[in-house]
């Protein structure tokens, strides 16, 4: 899957591109060129993305997922013959091999049909060139799944190999000839290999006819047996019956050769077939796997969603046993979002760019309902960046960079997430700043989410403002210290929920409960609170 | 004695402990291992099983064609694992299946021979792929042979498969020292298995040179334990003292069947009776001279 303009590399990490791409990768190599090729809809291709997106969600929907799993198990295993079906295509003469590739391709583009079978959502992959070229190969068909260049190809080629073996045999018989021969005048049993030894000590006279010697050393020769008249004329008829099986076969992969070559167009029309149902499967197993459904793909700049799931940390939450709080939204301009440290933020602008990033690959979302429109660029800003950047210049320097590179871009339809942009200046010219942000971003009518613990910033830029709900209560510090423990502690208490607010949370102290709660001593805390309501 | 009948010897060595794999190890290059291979090879032909055949180890496709493996004489329904470019186009094979294996020489593939011919062997570079070239073998074979490398023979630790052990006149300049490598090279194969009730320290990795004099430095008496015999990464003296000292013991043994000589080298000869016998004395295994096919006393 290939990003091209709509993220910058640190905005694709961030919002765990990586891990999307791993989660819908095909399994074949018909697939895997596919997907490499695949690239993310812009605007104004709303109605191929929902096509694409609603054909996955139909998939996922009407098959059952044993059914894809044998899908991608048959898609899996079967080997990759478009460089056999290429290199027919022009003109050369394929190997035993290649044919074993082309028949398993045969093979499982049928056991995708007839899997696929009954089901309308998905067409036949198979064609009248597939079909014909596994007529064509059942010939060599060995067992379940062996291929051999059989005598039934051609009527030569079993002549052929019928004098091969007779030949063959009058050598054997011949040589073995020989070789009893010159072991009974050694007074042995039998000769020995290739080379064999002849101790001098145990030698009666002279060598015998025909045994010629390799190598001498003071107690024995290294020896060898040569053909006499009749082997030799022997060996070279069958050299010359094998010179002929050889041709005679080289001539049936001429002929089948040819035949993959006739119909290359076709087959490489199956073979690009298989790598997209490989995509198809992958997505709808994906969206099997985490319950996603196809958003309704908007030419407006929104993103919307009902019950939205940042799937990379819920897959880890659920590793450990907790459980992500799905999340509601509506975003159709500029917006502030405030609330608790630990609250979950961050975590809003991850799902909102996780979202609209399988939105943009035409993929069904992690949402239960959505609205998300295709955007020409997904940027993100602020916290998260800092591994990403580094180098002399201090993190706001760092951020102010980026945020020019975003502005000057100038991308059609924007969605920018910003995470506490501008938070290691004053909070005063923070403030404006940000306040300056959300104006030119209503200016280019973005869509963008403003995290921020900066208050009156959503009354001071005239946006709307949401917040996550925060601590229900404060929870009562671990007795242990352990991190664990606080965390869970934590997420008993926390709202996650979003909703959108009218006036400032102000005053809510949470900051200084989580510092409470994670160990920080009483005195200190009074001290916090006591200076908050001063 | 004939080579058959050497190999029909180590054939049923092999069978006498319930191996169906075969491992052929050298202590070089150019000992008779593919000699030896060749006569276990023709003896299971004669006697009438299925074989499988495989090559495992670092060969190259940059060694010099002098240097090069020789090709194997096949006889029909052998199945063998090859590169896939190192198939000849004739006589054609029964292609069984394509693997996802590499080897030095490229993609591997089992194949059945059909008709007798010249083959070349080929195998993965890994302990772990070698396990799965034997499963394959063996699934369509009553017996696997592998021209083996030392260093994989991991691959038959804790597993029923025999090993044979090839030394020969290109090993070392002289006998004794060709007899003294195939000792050492023995002793370090045939590490007993561990006796779980006696103490033990148990090596995670290789056990080196530096970890054993620090056991005798410390008169380590415990069993010293590693994985299994191809991680005592010694030789020679170090190894030599390190078995004299220590305990050493595995989890998962190797099980050396016989030990095959060449007394003849590129460089040198060794007097073969006496080299035969002087191995056989010193690894206290059946020994077989695959040129003379003969067994030492």
């Amino acid at each position: 899957m290939k990003p091209l303009q709509l993220l910058d590399e640190s905005s694709a990490e961030i919002l765990a591109l990586g891990w999307l791409v791993k989660a819908v990768a095909p399994v074949s190599p018909y697939g895997e060129r596919c997907f490499e090729e695949l690239r993310a809809f812009r605007p104004g291709e709303e109605a191929a993305a929902q096509s694409r997106a609603d054909l996955i969600a139909e998939v996922a929907q009407s098959f059952d997922a044993g059914v894809l799993d044998a899908i991608a198990r048959a898609l899996a295993s079967a080997p990759d013959a478009a460089g056999a079906i290429a290199r027919a295509s022009l003109g050369e003469h394929l190997s035993d091999a290649s044919f074993f590739e082309l028949r398993a391709f045969c093979e499982t583009v049928d056991r995708i049909d007839e899997l696929s079978a009954g089901q309308s959502t998905l067409e036949k992959l198979s064609n009248e060139a597939v079909r014909a070229l596994r007529d064509s190969l059942a010939t060599g068909q060995q067992g379940q799944s062996a291929f051999y260049l059989a005598n039934a190809f051609d009527t030569e080629l079993a002549a052929a190999r019928t004098r091969l073996a007779r030949a063959q045999a009058e050598l054997d018989a011949l040589r073995g000839l020989e070789r009893e021969r010159a072991a009974h005048e050694l007074g042995r049993d039998e000769l020995g290999g290739d080379e064999f030894i002849v101790m001098r000590a145990e030698l009666r006279g002279t060598l015998p006819e025909g045994i010629r010697i390799v190598r001498e050393a003071p107690t024995y020769f290294l020896c060898t047996l040569d053909y006499g008249e009749t082997g030799l004329a022997a060996l070279e008829r069958r050299d010359a019956a094998a010179a002929a099986v050889a041709d005679a076969e080289e001539c049936v992969r001429q002929t089948l050769s040819a035949f993959v070559q006739r119909n290359a167009r076709g087959l490489l029309d199956v073979a690009n077939a298989v790598g997209q149902r490989d995509i198809v499967v992958a997505a709808a197993r994906f969206a099997q796997r985490y319950a996603c459904h196809p958003a309704s793909v908007s030419d407006e700049p929104v993103v919307a969603f009902e019950q939205a799931r940042f799937l990379p940390l819920e897959s880890e939450l659920a590793s450990v046993g907790r459980q992500f709080t799905p999340l509601d939204l509506e975003l159709d301009d500029a917006a502030v979002l405030t609330g608790p440290n630990m609250g979950g933020k961050s975590v809003c602008l991850l799902t909102c760019g996780f979202v609209a990033l399988c939105a943009a690959f035409g993929l069904p979302v992690p949402a239960a309902r959505a609205r998300i429109a295709l955007f020409d660029q997904i940027g993100w800003l602020g916290l998260g960046r800092e591994a990403h950047v580094g180098g002399l210049l201090s993190s706001f320097a760092q951020e102010v960079l980026i945020l020019k590179e975003i502005l000057l871009r100038n991308a059609g339809r924007l969605l920018i997430l910003v995470d506490e942009f501008a938070r290691t200046t004053t909070p005063h010219e923070g403030k404006a700043l940000c306040v300056a942000l959300l104006a030119r971003l209503r200016e280019r009518h973005a869509c963008a989410i403003l995290a921020t613990h900066l208050e009156g910033l959503a009354a001071a830029a005239g946006v709307r403002h949401f917040a996550v709900r925060g601590l229900r209560g404060i929870p009562e510090p671990s007795p242990t210290n352990d991190v664990r423990e606080v965390l869970a502690a934590l997420a008993a208490s926390m709202d996650y929920e979003v909703a959108e607010v009218s006036g400032e949370d102000s005053g809510r102290g949470d900051a200084i409960a989580l510092a409470a709660l994670l160990g920080i001593d009483g005195g200190f805390v009074e001290s916090a609170y006591r200076a908050l309501t001063q | 004695m004939s080579p058959v009948r050497v190999g029909l010897e180590i054939l049923e060595l092999a069978r006498s402990i319930g191996a169906r794999t075969i491992f052929v190890v050298g202590t070089a290059r150019d000992v008779g291992k593919t000699t030896t291979l060749r006569a276990v090879y023709e003896a299971a032909c004669s006697a009438g099983t299925r074989t499988g055949l495989a090559s495992v180890g670092r060969d190259a496709p940059q060694q010099t064609r002098a240097r090069a493996k020789p090709r194997l004489w096949l006889r029909p329904q052998t199945v063998f694992a090859t590169a896939r470019a190192l198939l000849p186009s004739s006589p054609a094979v029964e292609i069984l299946q394509l693997s996802s294996l590499q080897s030095a020489a490229g993609a591997l593939l089992y194949a059945r021979v059909e008709a007798c011919g010249f083959y070349d062997l080929a195998g993965p570079p890994t302990a772990s792929g070698v396990r799965e070239v034997v499963d394959e073998l063996l699934a369509c074979s009553e017996i696997a042979i592998v021209d083996g490398a030392v260093d994989r023979v991991a691959a038959l630790a804790g597993s029923e498969g025999a090993i044979v052990v090839a030394t020969g006149a290109a090993t070392a300049t002289t006998e004794d020292e060709a007899v003294a490598e195939i000792a050492a090279l023995v002793t370090r194969l045939r590490i007993p298995a561990f006796e779980p009730q006696a103490q033990a320290v148990h090596v995670d990795g290789a056990l080196t040179a530096a970890d054993a004099a620090a056991f005798i430095a410390h008169g380590e008496t415990r069993q010293i334990v590693v994985r299994d015999p191809t991680q005592v990464a010694m030789s020679g003296r170090s190894a030599q003292e390190a078995f004299a000292k220590l305990t050493i013991r595995c989890r998962r043994p190797l099980r050396v069947v016989a030990a095959t000589v060449a007394s003849i080298g590129l460089e040198r000869n060794f007097e073969p009776v006496r080299f035969a016998n002087a191995v056989a004395r010193a690894t206290k295994l059946p020994t077989f001279d695959v040129y003379r096919s003969a067994q030492a006393a």
